[in-house]
């Protein structure tokens, strides 16, 4: 049942955090040319443990695109800042004259899109000494753990995510909806496009209403949801240095920026890739 | 040095896990004793930081009693009794057999007794490959971030702690045993921790049953509320253990969580409890 902690795949060596989420490669520079094979199993890591993470990388901006270029799609965020002759790069930054930290509480990037990103690439560049931590759950373990009754009853059953909270004060509208707060409907649990897998899709930072269920009963399902997300079974936390990246796959994982450093400085880029339209497939 | 010089300060070598609590402390074989001023410098350190961490303790029973004696009397459990010779070591294993494992779940130890432990040290000697860390919440910070409405509202306020649920299965204890080893407790919501003064959160997933003075379903709306604020990462660090890793954790002010992550793997330890004071709420301090 368990993996061994160390593991050597050709040559891609890692360390699993914990035995669900979060695959630590080490012996690795991103900014040289990566082969194929090497990108390939990459990507076989994080669609198993959720995120996948780097040391001590030393990246420019060319290379932070183009290295998440090798995985798919880039996604270019329609009102998020982005530096000038990058525009699928997002800067993420916090410091003393901020209120809250972008993301807090559990999420799934930009859930409310009809086609939400795939996957996050997100490179650290200035942290605070302590604090600051991300947290990774897997979202393929989080369903695993629901009884077979819960399952059936989830299966099939949508939800839906609504960035109107997330984003009021009209930092995101979506052109496509009119200039509305994106909402989309998503099913709850969704299939894994690459793995095949099963995972839960619902998420506190944007799902608000389970489809065709009374309110008290779609309320108090979706409470219980968001508090199983947050079992620990099913994460690892990651404490950032400088150099270090994390890249997450948001199809099988919900993440959470701990806020626990102000009035500290961090800012870290990201760069994002595309997604499907989430399905649910009978097995 | 004279005879009544002060004992020279210790300045620890410590590194701080997150911004909310836990510190590891560097350079310190605890085998070796621990002198006053060493002992000055660890008790502030558990003080600041609610929890305390230190690698490669390779201890024998004997001295993990002696340092846990330095900070108070040592506390039997009340439906777990040691090995013979050393009645208050807490045994803490799990194998391939184990359907559960002790501490899943937020908790601060025995807050159902009268008198709850005022910190515990586990050491761990075996662990798995990976999986088995263990979680801590301060309680200051929880307390801090509840709005000033629902600060007002548990102020004052008491709930009763019970190991019933929590130990009557597990330990498998005869009958006529339970006042002693099931006891139950009433505690103050928001506790004033004894030496900082600072008032922290104190009901816990595992042993409050319910907020006395209130309609039942208006405490399960409460205590669900408060454990779910608890849950929040941002309160938290998260401890990955090695072979002879201890953990020194004050139960006044922090909740813990075990993750049992690892089956079939083999995760074990000792852990030994300094025994507490009971838990008042001053609201002057």
């Amino acid at each position: 049942m368990s993996e061994p902690a160390k593991n050597v795949a050709s040559n891609l060596q890692y360390d699993l955090l914990t035995p669900h989420s979060g695959a630590e490669v080490h012996q690795i520079d991103l900014s040289a040319n990566v082969s194929q094979d090497v990108i390939e199993q990459i990507e076989s890591l994080l669609v198993t443990y959720g995120v996948v993470f780097f040391r001590d990388q030393q990246l420019t901006r060319e290379q932070h695109r183009n290295l998440g270029a090798r995985f798919g799609q880039l996604h270019i965020h329609p009102a998020a800042p982005a530096p000038e002759d990058y525009p699928e790069i997002i800067v993420i930054h916090a410091d003393n004259k901020r209120k809250g930290v972008a993301g807090t509480g559990w999420h799934s990037d930009v859930s409310c899109d009809a086609q939400p990103p795939a996957a996050s690439m997100l490179y650290m560049k200035n942290m605070p000494a302590v604090g600051g931590d991300t947290l990774f759950s897997n979202m393929y373990a989080a369903y695993d753990a629901l009884s077979d009754s819960l399952k059936s009853y989830l299966e099939g059953l949508t939800a839906i995510h609504s960035g109107a909270d997330v984003y009021r004060g009209g930092s995101y509208k979506n052109e496509a909806q009119g200039g509305r707060m994106p909402v989309s409907e998503h099913p709850v649990i969704r299939t894994h496009p690459v793995s095949k897998r099963k995972a839960l899709f619902v998420n506190y930072g944007f799902t608000r209403q389970l489809v065709g269920l009374p309110q008290r009963e779609s309320d108090n399902m979706l409470r219980f949801l968001f508090d199983h997300v947050n079992d620990p079974h099913f994460q690892v936390r990651f404490a950032w240095q400088p150099g270090s990246i994390a890249f997450w796959d948001n199809r099988c994982v919900q993440h959470y920026p701990t806020d626990d450093y102000f009035p500290a400085t961090r800012t870290a880029e990201r760069v994002t890739l595309s997604g499907d339209t989430p399905y649910f497939e009978e097995a | 040095m004279s005879a009544d010089a002060q004992p020279s300060e210790v300045v620890l070598n410590k590194t701080l896990l997150t911004g909310a609590c836990g510190a590891i402390i560097h350079d310190i074989d605890l085998a070796k004793g621990v002198d006053a001023a060493l002992f000055d410098a660890i008790d502030q350190a558990l003080l600041d930081h609610g929890v305390i961490f230190f690698r490669d303790q390779a201890l024998t029973r004997k001295q993990h009693k002696a340092f846990g004696k330095l900070f108070g009397e040592l506390h039997y459990h009340p439906a777990a009794p040691g090995p013979k010779e050393h009645p208050e070591i807490l045994i803490i294993h799990a194998d391939e057999k184990s359907t559960f494992s002790a501490g899943q779940g937020w908790h601060s130890d025995v807050s159902c007794d009268a008198e709850p432990p005022m910190g515990s040290i586990l050491r761990l000697e075996t662990v798995p490959d990976t999986g088995g860390d263990t979680l801590f919440s301060n309680m200051y910070a929880a307390y801090e971030a509840l709005s000033d409405r629902m600060k007002n509202l548990l102020a004052g306020m008491s709930a009763i702690h019970s190991g019933k649920h929590v130990y009557r299965w597990r330990y498998k204890v005869e009958a006529d045993k339970m006042v002693r080893e099931y006891p139950e407790s009433e505690h103050p919501i928001v506790r004033t921790h004894p030496v900082t003064k600072k008032p922290a959160l104190y009901v816990n997933a595992g042993f409050t049953t319910h907020i006395v003075g209130m309609k039942p379903k208006e405490s399960k709306a409460i205590l669900e509320h408060l454990y779910q604020h608890i849950a929040q990462p941002d309160f938290q660090c998260r401890f990955k253990w090695e072979p002879h890793s201890m953990a020194f954790w004050d139960n006044r002010c922090m909740q813990h969580h075990a993750v049992f992550d690892y089956w079939p793997q083999v995760r074990h330890g000792e852990r030994v409890t300094v025994a507490g004071d009971k838990p008042f709420y001053d609201d002057a301090a």
